[in-house]
């Protein structure tokens, strides 16, 4: 939907009467920011933003979209960088930000440990929280920006690493403002009650999942959601193995898969690359010489590698228990197993503490928002940067056949592979970083390339992604099957018949 | 971000810095989220990113900057928060800083803020005029009405004199007790002798108690920080100036092992003397040597070891990390830890990566957005139910103590008292509940960011 100027008006005209002019921001300057992205596509800026404060303020807003045509383009702490920052997905779009006004810890229930949030919480603000309780319960945190926010995070399909790493999965009851203005609480929230002590607590209530809907959708803004919290562990012990050949993966993933189909390890397996690690370290020391139009060297990488005490992978998990002596047993046998074949060289917890790449797995098996992965952005100069986040099935040649594609076209575009495989039982997602210089036209150019042609390859090897940078979000939905494309188009047209939330967003509507 | 300066203005080398600053800026945006007043007002020129572009344009323009700029770089705390979170560690101190020069050298303000400005940087930095001016205040908060409208907000602010301990040190030598172990200098400071005479007096004690001689060195007085925030750059250089010359010659004397700081944002300063006189031939060198024996007086008591308890006092301590300490210095380990040792359960305050709103002079600059931050985190140290609130820096003890209602502590006064010292006189006729047994479960496992973790988590389940 294109925006028309005569509607535009009227629009922030009734915004302006139900919400005050602190509900409003048009100024040049701050319309510019929130075009800001680090995509290779380039900015696009909205024409205002609406800064809700409540449930009933963004029904105003979604109604008077409606009323008006105007599109919207809902953010919530805006940290989704690499994936679209603020930056709406046409411009000329609203954006209506939720992380202003909407950023409030509504409950924490410690007994049934789960917390109700608005969508302009962050993580540092849910930790800041529960440490102020007594640091009784842990949050599952990502390892990318502290300042992000859970339920945009969640509705995005992002993860983290400890066994409540699945943030949809482990989210229950939605409050949510529909395209058509309606407001729906979903689980047993749909009870028509006041006292809905369940909502947070079941996902099993009468009638359809419809939590789903709300993921990686257009369909509605969702405004409250619970969020289950783990019980904080007394002790945390990290262990991690640094394996020479970019080829060990196969062996890394079988090693892997066992110990999370049986759940021995309660935490994810981070398998990063030499470059994820060492890259948030410093910039590619060979990119000034090269003008950026080459990868880096296998000898720059052995010499980052010897430099950071970290392998061509390195492989981190952790275990939760009463002690650290306690745990002691476990950490044996999984190290008895990795260093079964020779390969893996073992790094113990204190080692770690002392590796900045290291810690920071061991912040995000402890629910520690931290900014150390940030450091991954300066790999490259310029401020581009964009993520490719396919997954693989758990299957160490399947795996290791993944990353020789990647890696190659990566290389035949002059570009770093830098990688995270984080795996749980059956499925490793890929976190793929795509780190170019912007301000370079020829390199921001490669980095589109690389991207759409590793899209396509995985697709030809028979894997989607998972996330998904909002550039490429209509040619993703262009790779689903015909079938799929209308379901999401008739959910939108049910739910959101004028098109006013996000159009285009997820390559729907 | 690409920057547009003509190689005449680039041969001017605090340009060239500034530009070299300006292009490692790529607009991430993270610094948004965690800036004061970006978060309080959402415009984009008062986020660290959006004051990055006035500055560009300011100084690519050169001359006097619009009022706009000033306005928005005038509301920047300096707290550097945006620095710790900034993805390509932009040096955005230095940026401001440099802004900061600009504008005083090139911007003629309102003659309210002109008189505001110059009274605070002739006055503060001398511990006997801000005394007497102290005296005076008093005297004219009677008759506010007679007080120019720009002075009012900083009226509000001074202290009653019942909150005041005001200690001006003589130079002189404090010996250790028992085997000397180091040598050390103190900064006495300035401001901060007039109005809290017992941090000095608590730190001189903790060291001499922990075998240090400690030495306060004719000649020094302020380290230069208030004015060189202010943009006033040469006063900041020639109090600087001073402070380098006495410390050089007790380091050529005697030698000194390092120089105590204890309101951090001096030691932020001090620690930065290398780069204040960076392109001074004949400073560069002592400034650099100075800079580097500089340690916050939580860093060198970690290095001491604190000396156990007499009788542990378990009280709930609130703990603020002054931004000077936690985004300038990256000292945050070293306070909990001490007062952890000292007995003390340690709590962290909610959203402590944000500023109390005190930032040197800002709260008597910019007292409206000062007030916003102040009692913002007022709220967040009281949600935290302490019995005692602790910090490092005066400026934040005297900001957050007037929003909170109650006194707020330097670290030092409390591992003074619970090493023997006596008990701080702020804490004299404030009803304490009664502190929870000693603490006797083990450290905790992860990392420790407060009470809690460990054993005391132990529900049965793991």
């Amino acid at each position: 939907m294109r925006i028309q100027e005569a509607r535009i008006e009227p629009f922030f005209a009734e915004i302006q009467a139900s919400l005050g002019s602190e509900g409003i921001n048009r100024d040049p300057e701050t319309l510019r920011r929130y075009g800001e992205n680090t995509m290779p596509g380039g900015d696009r800026s909205p024409v205002g933003v609406v800064y809700p404060a409540s449930t009933q303020d963004a029904q105003t807003i979604v109604r008077a979209a409606n009323r008006h045509g105007v599109p919207l383009y809902p953010v919530s702490t805006g940290n989704n960088i690499g994936l679209g920052s603020r930056s709406a997905v046409h411009p000329g779009q609203v954006i209506v930000d939720l992380g202003y006004r909407m950023n409030r810890i509504l409950e924490v229930d410690e007994r049934l440990a789960f917390a109700v949030v608005e969508p302009g919480v962050s993580y540092q603000a849910m930790y800041d929280e529960l440490v102020r309780r007594g640091n009784k319960l842990m949050l599952d945190v990502t390892s990318g920006p502290p300042q992000g926010g859970m339920i945009g995070n969640a509705l995005d399909k992002g993860a983290g690493y400890t066994p409540y790493f699945d943030h949809f999965g482990f989210a229950c009851g939605m409050e949510v403002v529909l395209g058509n203005g309606e407001v729906l609480r979903t689980g047993d929230g749909a009870l028509d009650a006041g006292n809905l002590i369940n909502w947070h607590t079941s996902k099993y209530s009468f009638g359809p999942i419809l939590d789903g809907l709300f993921t990686q959708s257009n369909y509605g803004i969702v405004t409250r959601m619970g969020i289950w919290l783990l019980p904080r562990p007394p002790a945390i012990r990290s262990f991690h193995f640094a394996f020479p050949d970019d080829d060990d993966l196969e062996q890394i993933i079988e090693l892997c898969r066992p110990l999370k189909l049986s759940n021995f390890v309660p935490t994810l397996f981070r398998v990063c690359n030499d470059l994820y690690l060492c890259g948030s370290e410093g910039e590619n020391p060979e990119y000034r010489a090269s003008g950026g139009k080459r990868s880096i060297s296998d000898e720059g990488r052995r010499a980052l590698r010897e430099s950071h005490g970290v392998g061509a992978w390195t492989v981190s998990g952790a275990f939760y228990g009463p002690s650290a002596e306690a745990l002691e047993p476990q950490i044996k046998r999984v190290r008895d197993l990795f260093c079964q074949s020779g390969k893996a060289r073992y790094i113990a917890h204190e080692e770690a503490e002392g590796i900045g790449p290291l810690q920071v797995a061991i912040n995000t098996f402890s629910g520690i928002p931290s900014v150390g992965e940030l450091g991954l952005l300066k790999w490259r100069p310029g401020g581009g940067n964009t993520w490719f986040l396919p997954g693989t099935p758990m299957d160490g040649k399947i795996a290791n056949e993944f990353q020789r594609v990647c890696r190659k076209v990566y290389e035949d575009h002059g570009l770093d592979y830098t990688v995270m495989n984080v795996c749980g039982p059956r499925f490793a997602r890929g976190l793929h970083v795509i780190t170019f210089n912007r301000e370079d036209e020829d390199e921001r150019r490669r980095a589109d390339d690389c991207y759409r042609r590793m899209s396509e390859e995985v697709a030809r090897l028979g894997v989607f992604v998972g996330r998904a940078p909002l550039d490429y979000h209509e040619f993703h939905m262009g790779q689903a099957m015909a079938s799929f494309r209308e379901a999401c188009s008739g959910i939108k047209q049910a739910l959101d018949p004028n098109g006013v939330i996000a159009p285009g967003r997820y390559g729907i509507g | 971000m690409r920057t547009n300066f003509s190689e005449a203005q680039l041969a001017d080398p605090e340009i060239a810095e500034a530009n070299q600053i300006l292009e490692t800026c790529v607009h991430y945006g993270f610094c948004t989220n965690t800036c004061p007043t970006y978060v309080l007002t959402r415009d984009e020129n008062d986020s660290p990113r959006g004051r990055i572009d006035l500055i560009r344009r300011m100084l690519e323009k050169g001359g006097p900057p619009d009022p706009k700029t000033v306005h928005h770089l005038d509301r920047c705390l300096s707290c550097l928060s945006c620095m710790t979170t900034c993805a390509v560690k932009v040096d955005y101190v230095h940026l401001i800083d440099r802004a900061r020069v600009h504008i005083e050298h090139h911007h003629r303000r309102p003659w309210p803020e002109r008189f505001l400005r110059g009274l605070l940087a002739n006055v503060l930095p001398y511990p006997r005029r801000f005394q007497w001016a102290l005296r005076g205040a008093r005297a004219a908060k009677v008759l506010p009405s007679m007080v120019p409208s720009a002075l009012r907000a900083s009226l509000a602010m001074v202290p009653e004199p019942k909150r005041l301990d005001t200690d001006i040190l003589a130079p002189g030598v404090y010996p250790a007790e028992g085997q000397r172990r180091k040598r050390v200098a103190v900064l006495a400071g300035c401001a901060q002798q007039v109005l809290n005479g017992n941090i000095n007096r608590a730190a001189i004690r903790l060291l001499r108690r922990h075998g240090c001689d400690v030495i306060v060195s004719a000649g020094v007085g302020c380290c230069g920080s208030l004015t060189l925030h202010m943009g006033r750059e040469s006063d900041a250089r020639v109090s600087a100036r001073a402070a380098i010359a006495a410390w050089t010659r007790e380091i050529e004397a005697e030698g000194l092992d390092a120089i105590v700081v204890n309101a951090s944002g001096c030691g932020t300063t001090v620690k930065d003397y290398g780069h204040l006189f960076a392109r001074d031939p004949g400073m560069a060198e002592p400034a650099r040597c100075v800079a580097a024996l500089a340690r916050d007086v939580s860093e060198i008591l970690v290095d001491l070891g604190l000396a156990p308890p007499a009788e542990p006092k378990a009280y709930r301590v609130a703990y603020h990390d002054p931004c000077s300490m936690q985004h300038g210095q990256r000292v945050t380990r070293h306070p909990r830890e001490l007062l952890r040792a000292a007995g003390f359960q340690v709590m962290d305050i909610p959203e402590k990566h944000f500023c109390c709103g005190s930032a040197g002079t800002y709260n008597l600059l910019q007292p409206d957005m000062a007030e916003r931050l102040g009692q913002r985190k007022a709220d967040h140290v009281a949600s935290t139910d302490p019995d005692i609130v602790a910090t490092g820096n005066i400026g934040c003890m005297m900001q957050i103590g007037q929003y909170l209602g109650r006194p707020v502590l330097h670290t030092v006064e409390l591992l003074d008292w619970a090493t023997g010292g006596p008990c701080p006189p702020a804490l004299a006729g404030v009803p304490l509940r009664e502190p929870a047994e000693p603490n006797q479960e083990p450290a905790p496992d992860i990392p420790v960011v407060n009470d809690g973790g460990g054993a005391a988590n132990d529900v049965g389940v793991w």
